[in-house]
């Protein structure tokens, strides 16, 4: 109920955005005929390292769900273990929790809440997102409630008593043209897919992020949450480029009138 | 709350996040000219990006002043996140009905601030918003990252044009290009009924904003503003901001919306 709700919002929030703000996307490779050619080589920063900054949608390939209005949903929106054989290795805490937010209608969700998704749900959501890569720092502008999440490539190590948040505390290194990202410091309450797969504050996220070509994104998640799971587990997922477009302001509070009519069963 | 105005309860609450965030995010800023003891040299000179121009990144804090906020007591608050009023000369030039509205905002006790409601504040308000803001210069776009509900700003630099009839946002939709060393950035696009200052001057679909970012030095960042919006006010107007570097710390997660409990209890007059 609630699911149907958020999907139709953001299904409606996709077009719009292709209506609009069509400036041509910078330094974009194209084609003879003008188009892009988004299997160009992948593009590089002047240190030689990948340049993963671009606007990337969630490829939607392989996905079983649909959004109320029949638009697929990515792969791992709904349940972020479903590439899995045997389905994500719940610890019986796990799965306790996960059943009653699926009981409830996933009213409590943070998307019914105009609260932080997460990182993992975020990569998986209908709402793109831009990337911006600096020296020493990897922003992802989410549209999603236009928030953003920083990932320090300075080399920094991770904090040994990190504040919990939404996002956690994230420190990225390159190995080779990998960029893999370590993150900690979660709340204990977080929702990796809007079924409401639980990440907690014992979990410990790596991403392993590659940009193969111009045009795709692969990103590899491996969790660790021993309170959650009983064993780590990796799935793997991938986004496209958008070209010749950006961002839209997406602010869920404003004239938010779903809440009080969201109920649990 | 019925004797504390809504804008000295949020002072209030800033101020104790301010603290929260020395104590624990102390990772030395790489790239910071240092004294000889180690220290910070906030007065070396403007930093400047390869093409020569100034960089404007950095965390950056509002400069505050002192001021008696009745219950609160002399507090410190950055200068026209209250009121723009004392920054502009002859004050700000209201259409009468947008007066009307500011009088009425105040004296209900500014309960109807965007932030009693969790939403986005105008991007006036914004640069004299007590929490820290981090600004990320990279070719073609200029970014600004505020603590505030971790929400981000996009500046494009790459030259394009604004749009002719831009989705109406709290944002707005900016473009940027240098003039010498000041960043000139002309936004437009905005929703009617803005804030553009805690007692609640307005501002409208009309309105136009001019920003002229200058670094100038390490450690200073000043933005000249201008508004030019004719449906609120008689003539255009300008204000003057600082704000002042931040070293070695980070933003915090700031979600305004996490466990808030304070809107059912402000009341207005």
């Amino acid at each position: 109920m609630m699911n149907r709700l958020l999907f139709t919002l953001v299904t409606l929030a996709a077009p719009l955005a292709a209506q609009w703000i069509h400036y041509p996307t910078a330094g974009l490779p194209r084609l003879a005929n003008g188009k892009p050619n988004l299997s160009a080589p992948t593009p590089r920063t002047k240190d030689g390292k990948p340049d993963l900054s671009g606007f990337w949608e969630a490829n939607r390939e392989g996905g079983t769900g649909v959004s109320f209005t029949g638009a697929q949903l990515p792969p791992l929106f709904k349940n972020i273990g479903a590439q899995l054989k045997d389905g994500l290795p719940y610890s019986p805490w796990g799965r306790d929790l996960l059943n009653s937010r699926l009981a409830d209608n996933s009213k409590d969700s943070p998307d019914a809440k105009c609260l932080p998704l997460g990182i993992l749900w975020l990569h998986s959501h209908l709402s793109p997102r831009k990337v911006l890569q600096s020296p020493g720092l990897v922003v992802i502008l989410y549209e999603r409630f236009t928030q953003f999440r920083q990932i320090f490539t300075d080399g920094r190590p991770l904090p040994v008593d990190p504040e919990p948040s939404f996002f956690g505390y994230s420190s990225g290194k390159w190995d080779g043209d990998t960029l893999v990202v370590q993150t900690i410091g979660f709340r204990d309450d977080q929702w990796a897919d809007s079924d409401g797969s639980p990440l907690t504050g014992s979990g410990k996220v790596t991403e392993r992020i590659r940009r193969p070509n111009y045009g795709s994104l692969e990103i590899e998640i491996t969790v660790d949450d021993p309170k959650a799971y009983t064993a780590p587990w990796t799935v793997k997922l991938s986004q496209h480029l958008q070209v010749d477009t950006d961002l839209l302001e997406f602010v869920c509070v404003d004239e938010e009138k779903n809440r009080p009519h969201v109920v649990g069963k | 709350m019925s004797t504390l105005s809504v804008t000295n309860a949020i002072a209030s609450l800033m101020v104790a996040a301010g603290i929260a965030q020395a104590q624990w995010l102390d990772y030395p800023t790489p790239g910071i000219p240092r004294t000889a003891d180690g220290k910070p040299n906030l007065s070396a000179p403007t930093p400047r990006t390869k093409d020569g121009k100034p960089d404007l990144s950095g965390i950056w804090a509002a400069t505050t002043e002192v001021i008696d906020r009745g219950p609160l007591g002399p507090t410190a608050t950055p200068r026209y996140w209250l009121d723009l009023g004392p920054g502009v000369r002859g004050g700000l030039p209201y259409q009468p009905w947008a007066g009307d509205l500011r009088k009425a905002r105040f004296a209900a006790n500014s309960k109807d601030h965007p932030m009693t409601q969790c939403l986005p504040l105008s991007i006036v308000l914004m640069h004299s918003h007590p929490l820290s803001r981090k600004v990320i210069q990279i070719p073609g776009l200029v970014g600004i990252l505020s603590e505030y509900n971790m929400m981000f700003r996009q500046i494009f630099t790459d030259g394009r044009p604004l749009p002719v009839d831009p989705q109406p946002s709290f944002y707005g939709y900016s473009v940027g290009k240098w003039d010498g060393d000041a960043l000139v950035v002309e936004t437009i696009g905005f929703k009617d009924g803005l804030w553009l200052d805690g007692r609640g001057s307005p501002s409208t679909d009309a309105a136009k904003v001019t920003e002229r970012f200058r670094r100038v030095n390490f450690g200073t960042l000043e933005i000249e503003i201008t508004v030019q919006d004719p449906k609120a006010y008689t003539m255009p107007w300008s204000v003057k901001v600082t704000q002042s570097l931040m070293p070695d710390t980070d933003l915090l997660e700031f979600v305004c919306l996490e466990n808030e409990k304070d809107r059912s209890h402000m009341v207005g007059k």
